[in-house]
C-alpha cells in the first residue's frame, strides 16, 4: 500500500530511513583534490577542536520556522550552461516555469522581505542546476545531529571552533545560536539542526556542535558537529530538486552518499532576508 | 595643523560614548551612561496589584515612587535569584524615570561609535528591538540596550496609571 507524503513528511521519512540503515556499507570517499584538501587542512588548522558545551540558546516563543517559508523559486535565468548540452537530461522537465509547477504557492506578502543585497550564485540554469554546479564541483561533508550534509566548497568561508565565547542574543529566532567572535568578525551562528530539521531537533546539538562553518560573503555561519574531507562531485551525481518553493535551501540529494546537498548561496540569502536589521549593502557584511 | 584638524574631525565623526555595563543571565549588557541616574542595592520592591507582568513593583526613592521593571522578563530570559550583587539601576528615558533590576553592575566602558556593530534581528520577538548594537570589548561581547525602546508608548502610559 502506497502512502502519500507531503514534501516535508517525505524528507523526514527519508531522513528516518537514512538513520535506520545501520548495516549500510561504509561510504568510500573519492580521493580528494590535493588543492582542496590542502585548503581544508589549512582551515582546520586554525580551528582548534575544543569540546566545550555551547551555552543554551535563548528560548524564544514559537515563531514561524524559517524552513517553512514559502518563497518563489528563483526565476530561471538564461545562464549559459557550458558543457551542459552533453549532460543527460534530468528526470524533471527543467523548462517548467516555477509559477506553473503544481506545488508552487504564492508567497504571502511581507513574509519574506526584499533584500537589497543578493548573494552570488543564487541563480539556477535552464538545465535545472545551480550555476555553481554546471561543472564538477567540490563539496564539504559535515555532520549535524547524526545526519550528513553536503555544501559546495566554493561558497564556504572559514571554519571556526565553537567555543563558550558564543554569545546568545535575546529576542531572536530559535535557530539563532548567537554571535561567535572570529578573527574576521562576528559570525552569526545558526543552529543548523534546528534550521534544517526542526521536527527532529535534538536539544543535545548545542552541546555536541564543535565548529561553525561561515558562509562566504555573508556574516552568517552554520554550527556543525564535525567536518569531513571534501569530495568532488559531477553534476550528475546529484538528484537536483525541481520544486524549491519549500525548503529552498535544499538543492538536492547526493546519490552516492544519500545526503542532502545544501544550496548554500540560498541559505545565505535566506539569512540575510530574515534579518530585519540587514541594511542590505555588501559593505555591511564585511567584517570591520 | 592639517594633522590636528584631522584628529579633531575624526573624533567628531567618531564620538566616544560611555556605557554602564551590567550582567544578566551570564551576559554583559550596556546602557548609555547619560541615562543612568544612580545604582541602588536591592531593596524590597512592593508589588502593585494589577500591574503588567513586566513590572516587579515600586520602590520609594527619597520620597519618589519609582516603578521597577523586570528586566529578565522584558528580555525573555528565565527568572533569576536575588543575590548580594543584585542592583536596581535607576534610569531616565525621554519622559520617565524607572528602575531596572539586574544581576550586577560591572563598570563604565568607553566605546567609539565605530566600534558598535548592528546586531541581527531575526525571528518575531518584539524584544529584539531593544538591542541597539553589539561591541567586542575586553574579550567579551557587549550587548548594548536602547532604553528608549524598552517600553512602548502604551506601556509608558500604563506605568503612569499604576
Amino acid at each position: 500500500m502506497s502512502q502519500k507524503y507531503s514534501p516535508q513528511e517525505a524528507l523526514q521519512h527519508y531522513f528516518e530511513e537514512l538513520l535506520a540503515e545501520d548495516d549500510q556499507p561504509a561510504i568510500q570517499y573519492a580521493e580528494p583534490d590535493p588543492v582542496q584538501q590542502q585548503k581544508l587542512e589549512k582551515l582546520l588548522q586554525s580551528a582548534q577542536p575544543k569540546i566545550i558545551a555551547a551555552p543554551e540558546p535563548e528560548v524564544a516563543a514559537p515563531v514561524a520556522e524559517i524552513q517553512e517559508w514559502e518563497i518563489p523559486a528563483p526565476a530561471l535565468e538564461t545562464v549559459a550552461a557550458p558543457e551542459a548540452v552533453a549532460v543527460p537530461p534530468e528526470p524533471a522537465p527543467v523548462v517548467t516555469a516555477p509559477d506553473l509547477e503544481p506545488e508552487a504557492e504564492e508567497p504571502e506578502p511581507g513574509k519574506l522581505e526584499e533584500s537589497h543585497y543578493t548573494v552570488e550564485g543564487l541563480a539556477w540554469a535552464a538545465n535545472g542546476r545551480p550555476v555553481w554546479a554546471q561543472k564538477d564541483f567540490d563539496v564539504l561533508l559535515f555532520q549535524v545531529s547524526g545526519l550528513t550534509l553536503a555544501v559546495p566548497l566554493i561558497a564556504l568561508g572559514q571554519i571556526q571552533p565553537l567555543t563558550d565565547e558564543l554569545t546568545p542574543l535575546f529576542g531572536q529566532a530559535d535557530w539563532f545560536m548567537g554571535l561567535l567572535p572570529s578573527p574576521t568578525g562576528k559570525i552569526r551562528t545558526v543552529n543548523t539542526a534546528r534550521f534544517v530539521m526542526p521536527e527532529r531537533y535534538d536539544e543535545n546539538f548545542v552541546k555536541t556542535a564543535k565548529y561553525v562553518i561561515s558562509i562566504d560573503g555573508v556574516p552568517w555561519g552554520l554550527a556543525v558537529d564535525s567536518v569531513n574531507q571534501p569530495i568532488t562531485l559531477k553534476p550528475t551525481d546529484v538528484k537536483w530538486r525541481t520544486e524549491r518553493t519549500k525548503r529552498p535551501w535544499l538543492a538536492g540529494t547526493v546519490k552516492d552518499h544519500m545526503c542532502a546537498l545544501l544550496d548554500i548561496p540560498m541559505v545565505g540569502q535566506m539569512l540575510i532576508d530574515a534579518d530585519r536589521n540587514s541594511p542590505g549593502g555588501k559593505s555591511s557584511v564585511k567584517p570591520h | 595643523m592639517a594633522t590636528t584638524n584631522n584628529v579633531i574631525n575624526k573624533s567628531t565623526d567618531d564620538p566616544v560614548l560611555q556605557w554602564v555595563t551590567f550582567r544578566l543571565e551570564g551576559e554583559t549588557y550596556g546602557i548609555n551612561v547619560m541615562q543612568v541616574q544612580e545604582v541602588l542595592r536591592y531593596s524590597e520592591i512592593a508589588p502593585v496589584p494589577g500591574a503588567p507582568s513586566y513590572v516587579l513593583g515600586i520602590i520609594n526613592l527619597r520620597g519618589n515612587v519609582v516603578t521597577v521593571i523586570d528586566t529578565r522578563h522584558r528580555f525573555n530570559l528565565q527568572g533569576g535569584e536575588i543575590t548580594d550583587n543584585t542592583r536596581i539601576v535607576i534610569i531616565e528615558t525621554e519622559k520617565h524615570v524607572i528602575g531596572i533590576l539586574v544581576d550586577s553592575v560591572a563598570e563604565v566602558v568607553y566605546l567609539r561609535q565605530s566600534e558598535i556593530e548592528m546586531a541581527p534581528n531575526v525571528g518575531n520577538e518584539e524584544s529584539a528591538k531593544f538591542i541597539q548594537g553589539v561591541c567586542h570589548k575586553n574579550d567579551e561581547l557587549l550587548i548594548l540596550i536602547d532604553l528608549n525602546k524598552l517600553l512602548s508608548s502604551e506601556e509608558w502610559s500604563e506605568l503612569e496609571d499604576l
